[in-house]
């Protein structure tokens, strides 16, 4: 297991970081934001022709860069300092994911090629109205035999699901749950883009009346419960990101703003603030590091470290948010400020795919407590 | 899983394994348990300390001795065998494994070698650095006073010279293994006329005969380990001040974050153990199905396991001669206050019965009590968590320094 970042992978982050800068600063996010869905092609394309990130963890023999989720959770966590918008976890952890997990090698070498490339955008769709994150909860239904198959349901909670080509979809096909896979414009099915208290990251309802689809070999459930630890994963290094970015943000304050004659940071009541943070924001550095060395492995901890930085990741970012809009003060509380779609980000992160109390759950289970 | 540390250090855990299988005494891994965590401020220490007593240890310590095993990290020339961050923390892992004691020499080991070893001359350390790793000279620490705590640097203990001797006189406190030292390692003022920090000296004192008294000072735990010490005019060699007169709080201040990755990966091990046996007794409670106390489970074994990768990773990044970060800091402020949390969520798992001691003289606790009331020392010895957040806010953030 390596835990330390190689002098390629802080290559991959310097240029990664340089195109969001040069591309999606926070000007432009703070535009797309404003949009329905979110997303410039123009820049989703450039990330997949010059960088080659939508496909970075995705094999070679299915169109990827080969590399490993190691590297892949360098590049969540640059997005997740940009607050990049587009549709990065949905299409290229979610869906991709999902289809490496399961059995259907004529599925990933037809569509993880066009999801690796970034020509298609896609997601994943397990969530409905009741917003539980629970595979037992999915009761979208599918019916239908070995090649013909219609879904009958809705989806909520859909990562970019407005905006996706290709909709991954878990439906409940008799005993147990299967993947199927349901291109945008499928008869029968009705996407609405909606509104969110995170403006960065967007979210559809889609309804499914009679939707023919295409059945993904594998065991559904098996699948979800991969492709959802992975994801916690990958979510935990888009907010370590945000972490850092806030704590950098709040101690740069803090050495500038003089109050009483002298720098914040220098009074104790900030500088312990800052510190608590640093120590939280090195923690799940620490975590996030071997999370991710456990994916890029296929450590048998998946399920257990997966759910430990999930849980942390939540804690953690959200702390540091709201300590950021505090130490900048009344600044901090502004429309104009940064400090606000960091928190907003944060909270929106810690109640997708479930908040902390619900990883703790799984966690204390995963270990046998 | 593992850090791959390459196949040098793999041959080197091998063998090191090996010596372990071959060389411990029968019985000696169960005569107490050695690795517990040594932060609880006594939690089963006095196990430790009795079977410290038994031939087997004895036996242990000599073959120790003899294989250059205790004080390793040292040069071969003062009894070591100049072992790097990264072997020490396997020859740490390898002990831990086996359930054998390290053997350490204590302050002696951990805070009085590496300051001498930086700071004094050839004759200082071809003198005191045998004599901690022989176990002849046993060091007790003599920095805090009374009136300075936080405050280190405004000792007022003085230290006198006169002809080739130092004389000491002032009150020490807070010192713990004051009745196992008769050796003190002290920071004392030497002139008394010049900024604070430049007046100190940090001197080598015979603990030992006329001059000395040292009395316990009962902890709200109920145990006695630490000392208030009174030193009245007790004399030692000018050959005795490391670093030189007014060289103190440098010499003093050496051992801060000197210590880097050779616990690392072994420091969380302890807490790993005290965690499922605190599992074991939410299940005796019934209490494990209690949504709440499930929280409190895994908030608890993720603290445990964030220990756990924070010293893997700081083990990778010495591994690969990255430059030290405010680790130490860090990991202290980490710990205690994970302890003190662990300790009140420990005792509210038990519930009504932890309202109740044992029966006998004195003060007696359960393990949790104790947990719980020991660990309110954590956050304040060896530089309280406020004094870890003002060096982490200033070193590793660069936050400015505010009024002292």
């Amino acid at each position: 297991m390596r835990l330390t970042v190689s002098d390629e992978q802080r290559a991959l982050r310097d240029s990664v970081r340089r195109f969001l800068a040069d591309r999606a600063p926070l000007a432009r996010v703070r535009e797309l934001m404003e949009t329905p869905d979110g997303l410039d092609r123009a820049v989703w394309h450039q990330a997949g022709d010059q960088l080659g990130l939508q496909g970075i963890a995705i094999p070679e023999e299915y169109g990827g860069a080969g590399f490993t989720f190691a590297e892949q959770a360098i590049v969540l966590e640059e997005l997740g300092a940009a607050l990049y918008g587009g549709p990065y976890l949905a299409s290229a952890v979610l869906a991709a994911t999902a289809l490496l997990a399961s059995d259907d090698e004529a599925a990933r070498r037809e569509l993880l090629p066009g999801i690796a490339s970034g020509q298609t955008v896609a997601t994943l769709a397990f969530t409905e109205d009741d917003g539980s994150w629970a595979p037992e909860a999915i009761r979208l239904a599918a019916s239908g035999d070995a090649d013909i198959w219609v879904l009958d349901g809705h989806k909520s909670f859909v990562l970019d699901g407005h905006t996706a080509d290709l909709i991954l979809v878990v439906a409940r096909a008799g005993p147990g749950l299967s993947l199927f896979a349901v291109p945008a414009g499928a008869n029968g099915l009705t996407r609405r883009g909606l509104p969110t208290l995170d403006q960065t990251r967007k979210l559809a309802r889609l309804e499914f009346g009679s939707v023919p689809a295409r059945r993904i070999a594998g065991d559904g459930a098996a699948v979800l419960a991969r492709t959802l630890d992975v994801a916690a994963v990958a979510q935990a290094a888009e907010q370590l990101g945000g972490a850092q970015r806030a704590l950098d943000m709040a101690v740069a304050y803090a050495k500038t703003r003089e109050q009483f004659g002298r720098p914040i940071g220098s009074f104790q009541a900030v500088k312990h603030r800052c510190a608590d943070l640093l120590l939280e924001v090195e923690s799940l550095r620490s975590a996030v590091s071997y999370a991710a060395a456990a994916v890029a492995e296929d450590s048998a901890e998946i399920p257990v470290v997966s759910a430990l930085v999930a849980a942390c990741a939540s804690d953690v970012y959200f702390h540091v948010a709201a300590e950021n809009i505090q130490i900048h003060g009344g600044i901090g509380f502004t429309w104009e400020h940064e400090a606000h779609l960091y928190f907003k980000r944060a909270k929106a992160s810690e109640l997708f795919l479930g908040d902390a109390s619900y990883h703790r759950e799984h966690l204390a289970e995963r270990i046998g407590v | 899983m593992d850090l791959d540390l390459g196949p040098e250090i793999a041959r080197f855990r091998a063998g090191l394994r090996d010596w372990i299988a071959q060389q411990a005494p029968d019985g000696l891994a169960s005569l107490a348990d050695w690795n517990m965590a040594p932060t609880g401020g006594g939690y089963r220490s006095s196990d430790v300390v009795d079977a410290m007593d038994e031939p087997a240890y004895a036996d242990w310590e000599r073959r120790l001795a003899a294989a250059r095993l205790i004080c390793p990290q040292w040069p071969e020339e003062h009894g070591g065998q100049g072992l790097d961050a990264v072997r020490l923390a396997v020859l740490n892992e390898e002990f831990y494994r086996a359930g054998v004691p390290r053997v350490y020499r204590g302050m002696g080991e951990a805070l009085v070698g590496p300051s001498v070893l930086v700071h004094g001359t050839p004759e200082q350390r071809a003198h005191f650095l045998p004599r901690i790793v022989s176990g002849e000279d046993v060091y007790c620490q003599g920095f805090s006073e009374p009136g300075h705590g936080s405050d280190l640097a405004g000792v007022e203990t003085r230290g006198v010279v006169d002809g080739d001797e130092i004389a000491v006189t002032g009150q020490k406190v807070w010192t713990s293994g004051a009745s196992r030292a008769n050796m003190m390692f002290a920071l004392v003022r030497t002139d008394p006329d010049v900024e604070k920090h430049a007046g100190l000296s940090y001197v080598l004192i015979p603990f030992t005969g006329p001059g000395v008294e040292y009395r316990p000072i009962r902890q709200m735990s109920g145990a006695d380990e630490f000392c208030e010490d009174f030193l009245d005019g007790v004399r030692a060699p000018l050959f005795n001040v490391i670093g030189g007169l007014g060289n103190g709080w440098r010499v003093a201040m050496t051992t801060l974050g000197h210590e880097r990755g050779g616990m690392a990966t072994v420091q969380h091990l302890g807490y790993e153990r005290e965690f499922w046996e605190l599992v074991d007794t939410a299940r005796k409670y019934g209490r494990d199905t209690d949504p709440l106390v499930r929280q409190q489970l895994a908030w608890a074994y993720t603290g445990v396991q964030l220990m756990r990768f924070s010293g893997l990773r700081t083990l990778a990044e010495v591994a690969e001669g990255r430059a030290p970060g405010p680790e130490a800091s860090v990991a202290k402020l980490f710990w205690s206050e994970y302890h003190k949390r662990l300790g009140e969520i420990a005792v509210s798992i038990v519930g009504a019965d932890a309202l109740l001691r044992p029966e006998g003289p004195g003060y007696p606790t359960t393990a949790w009590q104790n947990v719980f009331l020991a660990s309110r020392a954590g956050t304040i010895y060896s530089g309280t968590s406020e004094i870890q957040r003002n060096i982490i806010g200033e070193r590793a953030l660069g936050l400015p320094k505010g009024p002292r």
